[in-house]
């Protein structure tokens, strides 16, 4: 697969993940699905895509904390 | 069922070169406007999220948006430096306002060893210690280290950074780790012996330290089960190519190392041509200066490598000071297209010794002296080599208090001794000598006397 192809299926994988992370009620079940969303976020970084510099702070926009 | 044999990786990324080709490769127009874009982040992200830079950047009327270009970057950007987070951590500890996120995001603490003065301390978030250990990893891929291997940790952790996160990176490779703890030199050769691991991870001094020992216990190592050793911490393979065939010959292994600053990153892992290390662009971004004028240089030229950390957003590090010497080059026969470092750290702008995987600053040592009684304010710095070892010698002069009291010289060297000792974690030998024995300056006093072989020198150094 291309990289940039890759990197286009990463993208959809976090947006399948963000409402994962934002509905969660377990901090166990959480806290393995933000570390899943960290690593695709630093698997996007090594691509050398433009993301952003923390995926935590994603959150904090979107979601408000 | 597949007869196909099990592995963590797929074929095509286990046949690979490198860690990453895209990236490792990119060309430089592209890598430059990544580093402008994370840059820009960076500068953005210090100014909301810590008190140190804002309140800096506001003295001298820096808003992140005048950040256009990475010459913007360079240059409009303050220079820091370690004794301004040393001296607000201390006023405020543990981390004061250099810290950037909230405690709960610090999943790690480590400090640099203090030998200039005081440890620093370096708080981790989770993606910082996950960031510091892939840079581990491009080194070992390179040397030709996989999943497979078993890596030996021949160390104490304590809170050192360097083989903390030489073991964030194990974990990310995915390959055996087995500690080797507190073990003494000739238990680390023992364990070798019985758990069979394939990769030495240490200081390269105790690499040769455990040669000598082994042999001593008529072990041959270049027999073991270790087929790469790989080292930190202190001047190694790129720097010392006599140092590099000495680890090899004992331990009939390929040796590699990587340059990296506790505070910073594992920042520029070995080229696998072994002639100096490649910046980890995906972590640092880095340029060169003038210690003297504060202009950049180019490359080609040794200047003082100046770095922006993207792997520390809990403690962020903006145009930072390394004081260590290098020479860029912007191309390689190995094919990486990120900045190497030809022989690594050609020398230091404050003059640093390491002693047993100890950094040793001439200022600091200074320092202890002039507050010892009985220890003149003449005396001079000797660095030999014993063995497998640098070490140093202090030889000064009484003071007038004690010049007719020679029974209380050897106290005054033992005194001195002890106080080193204590402050730096490292034994010096103090030896008096004879009142106005030693030469005297008109200029600038001449300390430090460094009798190594050079071989064993730094480059700007021999």
């Amino acid at each position: 697969m291309k990289n940039e192809d890759l990197a286009v299926r990463i993208r959809q994988a976090r947006e399948l993940l963000a409402p994962a992370i934002n509905g969660c009620e377990s901090p166990q079940i959480e806290t393995m699905v933000r570390s899943a969303d960290m690593e695709l976020h630093l698997a996007l970084w090594n691509l050398g895509e433009t993301v952003s510099l923390r995926p935590e702070l994603d959150y904090a926009e979107k979601t408000g904390h | 069922m597949t007869s196909a044999p099990l592995s963590s990786l797929g074929r095509a990324a286990r046949e690979s070169l490198f860690w990453n080709e895209a990236t490792e490769t990119m060309p430089r127009a592209r890598l430059d406007a990544l580093h402008l874009h994370r840059l820009k982040s960076l500068v953005r992200y210090a100014y909301d999220y810590s008190p140190f830079y804002r309140k800096k950047w506001d003295a001298t009327g820096l808003k992140p948006q005048d950040i256009r270009t990475l010459e913007d970057f360079k240059r409009k950007v303050p220079i820091t430096d370690k004794s301004e987070f040393i001296q607000l951590q201390q006023e405020s500890p543990p981390y004061g306002p250099t810290l950037a996120l909230p405690q709960e995001f610090i999943v790690h603490h480590c400090e640099t060893s203090g030998t200039t003065g005081l440890p620093l301390g370096i708080p981790y978030s989770m993606i910082d210690t996950v960031r510091y250990g892939e840079s581990w990893v491009y080194g070992w891929w390179g040397l030709g280290i996989r999943p497979a291997d078993t890596l030996y940790f021949a160390f104490g952790w304590g809170n050192f950074a360097g083989f903390w996160s030489a073991y964030w990176g194990a974990r990310r490779l995915g390959c055996r780790v087995i500690s080797g703890g507190g073990l003494d030199t000739k238990g680390h050769i023992q364990a070798i012996q019985r758990l069979k691991p394939t990769v030495l991870i240490s200081t390269p001094t105790f690499a040769l330290r455990m040669a000598a020992v082994a042999a001593e216990m008529g072990v041959d190592l270049a027999k073991s089960s270790i087929k790469f050793t790989y080292h930190g911490g202190e001047p190694g393979p790129a720097a010392l190519p006599a140092m590099r065939a000495e680890i090899e010959r004992a331990w009939g292994a390929k040796a590699g190392d990587i340059l990296g600053i506790a505070e910073v990153d594992a920042l520029a892992p070995g080229c696998p041509n072994g002639d100096g290390v490649h910046l980890n662009e995906m972590n640092v971004f880095a340029w060169s200066m003038d210690p003297n004028t504060g202009a950049e240089v180019a490359d080609g030229e040794i200047g003082e490598n100046i770095v922006t950390s993207y792997a520390q957003t809990a403690q962020p590090l903006l145009n930072y000071r390394t004081h260590d010497l290098v020479k860029r080059r912007s191309s390689c026969s190995c094919g990486r297209s990120w900045t190497k470092f030809e022989g690594a750290v050609l020398g230091r702008t404050d003059f640093m010794v390491t002693l047993r995987g100890t950094n040793v600053y001439q200022t600091a040592v200074e320092n202890i002296l002039a507050e010892v009684p009985g220890v003149s304010m003449h005396y001079e710095l000797i660095l030999t080599r014993e063995g497998d070892n640098d070490v140093m010698t202090v030889r000064f002069e009484p003071d007038k208090a004690i010049v007719d009291k020679r029974w209380l010289w050897e106290e005054a060297g033992k005194e001195a001794a002890q106080r080193i000792l204590q402050a730096l974690h490292v034994r010096l030998n103090l030896v008096p000598v004879e009142p106005a024995s030693l030469p005297r300056y008109e200029l600038k006093t001449k300390r430090i006397f460094d009798q190594r072989p050079k071989e064993f020198r730094r480059a700007l150094d021999r």
